[in-house]
């Protein structure tokens, strides 16, 4: 009987060697993309922009859900952007191990903002965090939001035009003018519909 | 020159410049089938990311107090006024990892106002020294005042004498050369000592202390 468990015996201690190393390798972390968040083009006072996405990773061991947020922390030019004018179309990931999301920012400009250079950082913060006794430890990882607010108003949403339309314009044009040109030179195409009968009359 | 001989002269030309325009362009003369070859290239990654982990730690060698008001810390809880308490010890033990596991950035740190478990009157953090960002008000100016609380962060080179504050600061354990740069993989072992209110309006038992590591640009 005592013979039977022997081979227990080892499986055992590196079952129980195992399970601290795993307790101690235990970590939290939030990675974020290093280059900056910008904006293609300027923006405009009144007007609501698309950022590109922001790439986020949990880099340690723990699941974490990954919250952004706009907050001045390293060193740059411009005007602080205020936290109200980000939003954050999507909610929070909540991401495992090593896994990464993007999460797609809107800028969004007040009529009332200074044209001029902005700057900021993009604070990609995790809510899991770890207690070290009465202490919670938690990370965060920041990366440079920059863009420029150019002076007038955004155009109307009546303005903007579909990309077919100035295409389609022209080659309506082109008809027209051709249509004209053949009309004024003279030339008549003339379609005749002849009967049977006349064409055996004609045999 | 009649009407419409002038538009045969100039719409002729034009409708056959217009429908060249539409018309395909044949390949050219001994163009053969093209041939690509799929390349791949790896690099470095691009990510700016820290990573924390602690080994078993606690709050710990808890200290200070009144014994005549029965507000004395005992080992593992806050005593009034002015108690403090220990993850880790100085000069000896740093249970928490810092690891910057992106590319080289400023690692930076701070805290934030300590949350009672019945969500009233925070405790708020300040800072000592000649420079406060926000002053004790508790004794000389030493020690944190009513509903105030310090932070102190260690390692096994410096200690963070001011306190942490609100905003993220340089962690002055990654500041060996006047800079809180941190190569990726470069790592930093950290305690933390809490010094608590002279007194709290609070009477909650529990409170919730959070300390962030962020790399920054």
């Amino acid at each position: 009987m005592h013979l039977r468990l022997w081979p227990l015996i080892p499986v055992s201690v590196l079952a129980l060697l195992a399970i601290p190393a795993t307790w101690a390798q235990a970590s939290i972390g939030v990675g974020i993309q290093a280059g900056p968040v910008l904006l293609s083009g300027s923006a405009h006072p009144g007007g609501s922009y698309a950022l590109t996405p922001v790439y986020v990773v949990n880099t340690g061991t723990q699941p974490e859900t990954i919250a952004l947020r706009v907050e001045r922390i390293s060193t740059g030019n411009g005007m602080t952007v205020p936290s109200s004018w980000i939003r954050a179309t999507g909610t929070a990931v909540t991401l495992s191990h090593n896994q990464s999301a993007r999460i797609p920012l809107e800028l969004a400009v007040p009529d009332t903002a200074r044209p001029g250079r902005y700057f900021s950082d993009v604070v990609a913060r995790g809510s899991g965090a770890i207690a070290a006794g009465s202490a919670n430890l938690a990370v965060a990882a920041a990366t440079d939001l920059e863009f420029s607010v150019a002076p007038g108003v955004v155009s109307g949403p009546w303005l903007s035009l579909p990309g077919w339309l100035l295409p389609g314009v022209v080659g309506l044009l082109v008809l027209a003018v051709a249509a004209f040109v053949i009309r004024s030179s003279g030339l008549r195409v003339r379609v005749e519909r002849r009967s049977a009968s006349e064409s055996g009359e004609e045999q | 020159m009649p009407a419409s001989s002038r538009a045969w002269r100039w719409g002729l030309p034009l409708l056959a410049l217009g429908l060249a325009g539409c018309g395909y362009s044949s390949p050219p003369a001994g163009a053969g089938h093209s041939a690509s070859v799929n390349l791949s290239l790896t690099t470095v990654p691009t990510i700016r990311s820290v990573t924390v982990s602690p080994a078993k730690a606690n709050f710990s060698s808890c200290s200070g107090g009144k014994a005549q008001n029965n507000t004395e810390s005992t080992s593992t809880k806050l005593g009034f006024p002015n108690g403090q308490c220990w993850v880790g010890s100085l000069g000896a033990t740093f249970p928490i990892t810092i690891t910057n596991t992106g590319i080289a950035s400023q690692i930076d740190v701070n805290g934030a106002s300590a949350v009672p478990s019945d969500d009233i009157t925070e405790w708020s953090l300040c800072n000592v020294g000649s420079n406060p960002f926000v002053a004790c008000s508790g004794r000389n100016n030493d020690l944190p005042g009513k509903d105030q609380y310090l932070v102190q962060n260690f390692g096994p080179y410096r200690e963070n004498d001011s306190g942490l504050t609100d905003n993220p600061r340089c962690d002055q354990e990654f500041d060996r050369n006047g800079r809180c740069w941190a190569m990726q993989g470069s790592s930093e072992t950290e305690g933390i000592k809490l010094t608590g209110p002279y007194q709290s309006s609070d009477n909650s038992t529990k409170w919730t202390v959070t300390i962030t590591w962020t790399p920054v640009p």
